[in-house]
């Protein structure tokens, strides 16, 4: 049996459904993301994991507890706070033995627990100061370790990297992996960055408007978006609509350029109108490799966007970007130039009908 | 001699000064500002400083310390001790109520419109001080005062027990008018400053609501309760009017005693009359002073 | 089970929490309107056997009832706009071209919050009550002392209220964006940092009226006869009209107050105190 268990979880604010009908189960030692744009339920779905909200519907099992109503000081889970909130009138000694004093372990105890904490995180030079001495991504790092100094059963991460630096937000992100596995301590974290939730998670749970859209390995988020929300959401997307020529073949066309696709077309009939994707990276000019799909284009502009450099392109009437990687020999086309563009069959997705 | 350093000073600090960058010495801005301390000078400063240097003037009118060693008289300390005895109980007092007053408008979970209701009800109340609040108690608790006719009633004779508006403690109740509004205007800000992720984050670690308030809230707060107490200290330790309109200046208060002093030489030495003066500006610039170090430690948590 | 009972024990607190606050508020609430009540209730006593404004007629009709008042209104304007000229381009200049100053100019201000009132008008009669600056000699020349220390006193609230507002506005930005455009100082400062300030400028000059109109200490040892000695004196002369009294001084107070709040909304920075 799963270690953490929510099932059929629904919390309704008036007539909304801040999350709805919300099933998940998470093994001992997992990583999950909830990811998502503001507003869609993430947030809450965690908090109500906390205890901070109780659900509307829906049970939430811990180890075979059922803790759905039972008051977070009495959940034993560990929290991270966007704002940090380490407490300001304490030390990062003090901040980290909190948990533990409260629980009334022994001094000898608390003060063993809190060198072993500090350790980890790497904040022995800064034991004796308190949280306004200390930079965004120290602070947070006193926040993860006080939040695991009590050994939390889950361990809940509420956007624990939006207010750092770029720089700091990388570097922490590994931190707070590698030391999740080192501990096997099951986790929840809570993020509106898709890149962030792909680096770090063993799974995904990818939420809309208080609905899950999907949930999977980062690498089928990714690959396999099942929804327009997901592959969207995730990863930058061309998409553009097109109609069915042959569903036995996976032919396409679009603006009159024809398109083969792996993608299952099943129930789909000629002249079917679909909305197909394709992300920037896996176009590349046709020169370099032989793919399925050969087209013709022209280069509209070139963008430069560091280690990759993204070529917009217009194929047909619609507008398509690819994404080449960035190298002192590369030779980019001129903008007007007519090219030809290549990208196989598996990576043209199908996202449904196209509207209208 | 006098000449010749001057011009030195004056050459040095071209030499500074052009080294630095050739900017001109602009009069504008300075002419902008004097009137200001032309007229602080005149009637802040002046009056203060005169006050200072009589304190410092003997009865035959060298320079002596005299003056201070007689405040320790009875007469001055006894106005002292009654002044300091009504602004720590009314400080110590208002700042209790104040807080839960504040408490209860924000974090206690009234309905938004009683927060609104009681910061301007506390804005009016804390200026209304003076004459008309001394006028309001008397009608209140005076001999004829209708919460006094009211304990008749009921078979209590307020004053037959021993109580007076114009003792102790009914000044005391009387200031708190003011003390306690201030208080309330004061802290709630402070509330505000406690992050709602403080609560929640100590009851993620296992605290209960008592453990947050006695490990976080309470010491997060304290600076701001305490400098605001003793900014309550301050308000009711230079506060004249209200107790001269209750009493007619007969009460045994320092700000009392000055003005007997002003009006007719009460303590028969007028030098004592400054020195008793300058003891006052000496007390309230300690409580500011402490106030603002406090204030400043607070803001330092809760921005 | 006991996790039931823990939630429970949480919704019980708050509820607990929730009645106290209640409690809290309420014994409040009758501390601070009983005084207010019972000072109406007389004031409607003025007749014999029957409820009426006798008592405010009686006020009204005083002979010293409103010169008092209007020299009191005369006064605590013309202080408000001497404090407004003095503190107005003392703060401009302190943000924008000499910031050196402002702990300075932040000191001084806070002055009248240190010396006690009875203190500084003992200082200005023993500094200003004899040759070579004799300027209490007569009853006029007294009065332009008491106004200036009435916008000595209000120096504290203006000069917060101005600088908030400056700070609000960014000062030096639009100064230099007006500069830009070719103005000259008194254009800046007349048709761009004025019409800005409004709201920091009116809620600065109610607080100073609230404070003065009815000042009692320095206008009783200076020989004033202005509304805050009036009322003393009423108070010790008459029955029913000091009720009346306390209650046209409350309502005045709670206007200066109300239209602060209405100009001022969700604008911050107000305090108060100093009695």
């Amino acid at each position: 049996m799963a270690y953490l268990i929510l099932s059929n979880i629904s919390k309704q604010f008036g007539d909304t459904y801040a999350v709805r009908d919300f099933n998940l189960e998470v093994q001992k030692g997992e990583f999950v993301s909830f990811l998502g744009p503001s507003g869609c339920g993430k947030t809450t779905t965690l908090r109500m994991v906390a205890g901070f909200e109780s659900p509307t519907n829906g049970t939430i099992t811990l180890d075979g507890v059922d803790i759905t109503d039972k008051a977070p000081n009495q959940r034993n889970m560990g929290m991270i706070f966007q704002s940090y909130a380490l407490f300001p009138n304490m030390t990062v000694t003090q901040n980290i033995a909190f948990g533990l004093r409260v629980r009334n372990m022994s001094k000898a105890d608390v003060k063993e627990r809190v060198r072993e904490m500090v350790s980890l995180v790497n904040l022995e030079k800064h034991v004796d100061k308190y949280p306004f001495q200390l930079s965004g991504g120290q602070q947070q790092r006193v926040a993860l370790a006080r939040a695991l100094a009590i050994r939390p059963g889950v361990l809940l991460l509420d956007e624990p990297l939006s207010a750092l630096d770029a720089k700091i937000r990388v570097s922490l992100r590994a931190q707070i992996r590698e030391i999740q596995k080192k501990l096997g301590i099951t986790a929840i974290f809570v993020t509106h960055d898709q890149e962030e939730a792909l680096s770090i998670s063993d799974r995904i749970v990818v939420m809309y408007e208080g609905n899950v859209e999907q949930v999977g390995t980062p690498f089928d988020i990714y690959n396999f978006p099942k929804t327009h929300f997901v592959a969207t959401f995730v990863g930058s997307l061309n998409t553009a609509a097109a109609e069915v020529l042959d569903p036995a073949k996976g032919l396409l066309r679009m603006d009159g350029v024809q398109f083969f696709t792996a993608a299952k077309m099943d129930g789909l009939t000629k002249g079917d109108k679909v909305r197909i994707a394709i992300r920037p990276e896996r176009f590349s000019f046709a020169s370099e490799v032989k793919k399925a799909n050969i087209v013709d284009c022209v280069i509209e502009n070139i963008t430069f966007l560091g280690s990759v450099v993204r070529v917009h392109i217009l194929i047909g009437n619609s507008k398509f970007t690819m994404d080449t990687f960035n190298y002192p020999s590369l030779e980019l086309p001129k903008i007007g130039a007519r090219e030809q563009v290549t990208c196989s069959k598996e990576a043209v997705l199908i996202l449904g009908a196209a509207e209208g | 001699m006098n000449s010749s350093i001057g011009t030195d000073t004056r050459s040095n600090n071209k030499i500074v000064g052009g080294a630095r960058r050739p900017s001109r010495f602009q009069i504008g801005p300075w002419l902008g500002v004097l009137p200001f301390f032309i007229f602080s000078a005149m009637f802040l400063i002046g009056p203060t400083l005169i006050l200072g240097y009589r304190s410092l003037e003997g009865t035959d009118g060298a320079l002596t310390l005299d003056n201070y060693r007689q405040l320790t008289s009875e007469s001055v300390l006894s106005a002292y001790g009654m002044s300091i005895r009504i602004s720590l109980t009314t400080a110590i007092l208002g700042g209790l109520i104040g807080f839960l007053i504040a408490w209860a408008v924000s974090i206690g979970g009234l309905p938004r419109p009683f927060r609104s209701l009681t910061t301007t009800f506390s804005g009016v109340a804390s200026n209304f001080a003076g004459v008309p609040l001394a006028a309001a108690y008397i009608f209140t608790l005076g001999r004829v005062g209708v919460v006094t006719a009211l304990f008749k009633l009921l078979g209590v004779d307020l004053y037959r027990s021993g109580f007076s508006l114009y003792s102790f403690l009914g000044l005391t109740l009387v200031y708190l008018y003011f003390q306690i509004p201030l208080m309330v205007l004061v802290i709630l800000p402070a509330l505000d400053g406690l992050k709602r992720e403080w609560r929640e984050a100590a009851e993620n670690l296992g605290a209960t609501p008592n453990q947050y308030w006695r490990d976080i809230a309470f010491p997060v707060l304290t600076p701001s309760i305490l400098g605001t107490m003793i900014l309550l200290f301050g308000n009711a330790f230079g506060a004249h009017a209200t107790a001269y309109a209750l009493t007619g200046g007969l009460f045994n208060l320092a700000t009392l005693l000055i003005g007997q002093q002003i009006s007719g030489d009460v303590l028969h030495n007028p030098g004592l009359g400054y020195a008793v003066a300058m003891g006052m500006v000496v007390i309230m610039a300690l409580s500011i002073l402490v106030y603002s170090i406090l204030q400043r430690r607070s803001e330092r948590w809760l921005r | 089970m006991t996790t039931s009972v823990a939630s429970v024990q949480v919704k019980t607190s708050a509820r607990k929490q929730k009645l106290w606050a209640w409690v809290v508020f309420v014994v409040g609430a009758l501390y601070f309107l009983l005084p207010l009540a019972a000072t109406f209730y007389w004031s409607l006593r003025a007749e014999k056997d029957k409820l009426g404004f006798e008592a405010y007629r009686r006020l009204f009709a005083d002979v010293n009832f409103l010169p008092a008042f209007s020299e009191s209104i005369v006064n605590a304007l013309a202080a408000i706009l001497l404090s407004l000229l003095l503190i107005v381009p003392t703060a401009y200049w302190v943000t924008l071209r000499l910031p050196k100053l402002r702990p300075v100019v932040e000191f001084i201000t806070l002055l009248p919050f240190v010396i006690p009132a009875v203190v500084l008008v003992f200082g200005l009669i023993r500094l200003y009550s004899r040759p070579p600056l004799l300027l209490t000699a007569t009853y006029d020349s007294s009065r332009v002392v008491l106004i200036c220390v009435y916008a000595a006193l209000s120096f504290p609230y203006v000069f917060r209220s101005v600088d908030n507002g400056l700070r609000a506005m960014d000062v030096r930005a639009l100064t230099e964006a007006a500069q830009s455009l070719g103005a000259n100082w008194f254009t800046i400062l007349f048709r761009v940092i004025f019409p800005n300030l409004r709201v920091a400028l009116l809620s600065g000059a109610l607080l100073t009226f609230a404070i003065v109109i009815g000042e009692l200490t320095i206008a009783l040892f200076m020989a004033q006869h202005t509304l805050g000695p009036y009322m003393a004196n009423l108070t010790r002369s008459k029955v029913y009209e000091p009720s009346a009294m306390a209650i046209v001084a409350f309502a005045l107070t709670w206007m200066a107050l109300g239209l602060i709040q209405l100009v001022g909304r969700g604008q911050q920075g107000q305090i108060t105190g100093g009695h």
